[in-house]
């Protein structure tokens, strides 16, 4: 009876498409970690008053005030900061990495951004890239300063 | 000190001319870890690759190409990125806790949990996950329940431990995700594992 138990939650985990990648289908990219003053996350075109914890999704803007700044941990340990005065996009998150579904596009509109990257960047840099109005900027690994006005 | 005044005006300066003209600063430095990797700063005019520490390109607009690397000042980082690195959290960490058997931890798994314990503490973190995995030795279906009793009991650990069940979260691979590649059916400690990963 217990084996059979076991076998019908597998079979469920299976058919719910959880198998193999249970981790692979993250609700969100990333967390606000920290942060002070002035700070709110655009979501569907309505700004939410960021608070620590939470969550950050893919197509969220990032927007500080002139005494605003974050600091945020995606979830393939990417750590993104930000200033005052800026405003970043993701414009795509995916990791997925058992199913080598991968990528990390974040825009800098304006302002100044401390660049941590993660796995990411370590399994397919091809996929990692910091885009601005003037430029792309394509990582394989480590921490970069990235100024836009 | 009182002749470095000066300087440091300058490029307060230098920077509010630079700041109206417009364009994107890009900076590589070294990671937390001291390591410097490597980056390319491109647009439809060009391209420039940058890949020692310290080293930096200012692009004026999408079509004027970025310009060769040049050294970018202590004191300069400074007076642009200090607010962002000062509100930079602690970077995650990762732990890989070995198993003998089915639930029981190795001696030397069992003695990391201060230290997770330690980061979840100085993180003040809330987003804590626990992920299962087992060799391969049995079914597939065997190997999921397993993975999911292991991530449940290293979680059931750290609430012992005082640590919020809210915060944890986790999630079970069974043999899908090994870490060391084996063929089906193969004893392989190094893949009975929980892993903790502390945001």
């Amino acid at each position: 009876m217990r084996s059979f138990l076991i076998t019908v939650f597998a079979a469920f985990l299976v058919l719910s498409g959880n198998l193999p990648g249970m981790a692979a289908a993250p609700e969100h990219a990333g967390i606000v970690k920290s942060l002070a003053g002035e700070v709110a996350i655009e979501r569907n075109n309505a700004p939410l008053k960021a608070e620590a914890n939470m969550k950050i999704l893919k197509g969220d803007h990032i927007r500080t005030g002139k005494n605003g700044k974050v600091g945020m941990i995606f979830e393939d340990d990417t750590v993104v900061s930000v200033g005052p005065n800026s405003r970043i996009v993701i414009e795509d998150f995916l990791f997925q990495p058992s199913e080598k579904r991968l990528s990390f596009i974040t825009r800098i509109v304006q302002g100044t951004v401390s660049y941590l990257s993660g796995q990411i960047a370590k399994i397919a840099p091809a996929v990692v890239r910091i885009e601005t109005p003037h430029a792309t900027v394509g990582l394989r690994g480590t921490h970069v300063l990235v100024k836009v006005d | 000190m009182s002749d470095r005044l000066p300087l440091s005006l300058l490029v307060i300066l230098m920077l509010v001319v630079g700041g109206c003209a417009g364009g994107t600063m890009v900076v590589l430095t070294p990671d937390t870890e001291g390591k410097t990797g490597a980056i390319t700063v491109s647009n439809q005019a060009g391209s420039v690759d940058i890949a020692s520490p310290n080293q930096g390109t200012e692009v004026r607009s999408s079509t004027a190409a970025p310009p060769p690397p040049a050294a970018v000042s202590r004191e300069t980082i400074t007076a642009l990125f200090s607010d962002a690195l000062s509100i930079q959290p602690k970077a995650p960490v990762h732990y890989l806790l070995y198993f003998e058997k089915d639930l029981v931890l190795t001696p030397d798994s069992a003695r990391l949990l201060p230290e997770i314990l330690a980061a979840i503490k100085e993180r003040s973190s809330t987003d804590i996950s626990v992920v299962g995995h087992t060799d391969t030795v049995g079914s597939r279906e065997y190997n999921m329940t397993l993975s999911v009793r292991r991530a449940g009991s290293v979680r059931d650990l750290l609430v012992r431990q005082g640590v919020d069940p809210d915060h944890i979260r986790t999630t079970s691979h069974g043999k899908e995700n090994p870490l060391i590649k084996t063929a089906d059916n193969v004893n392989e400690p190094r893949n009975r594992r929980v892993e903790v990963v502390v945001r």
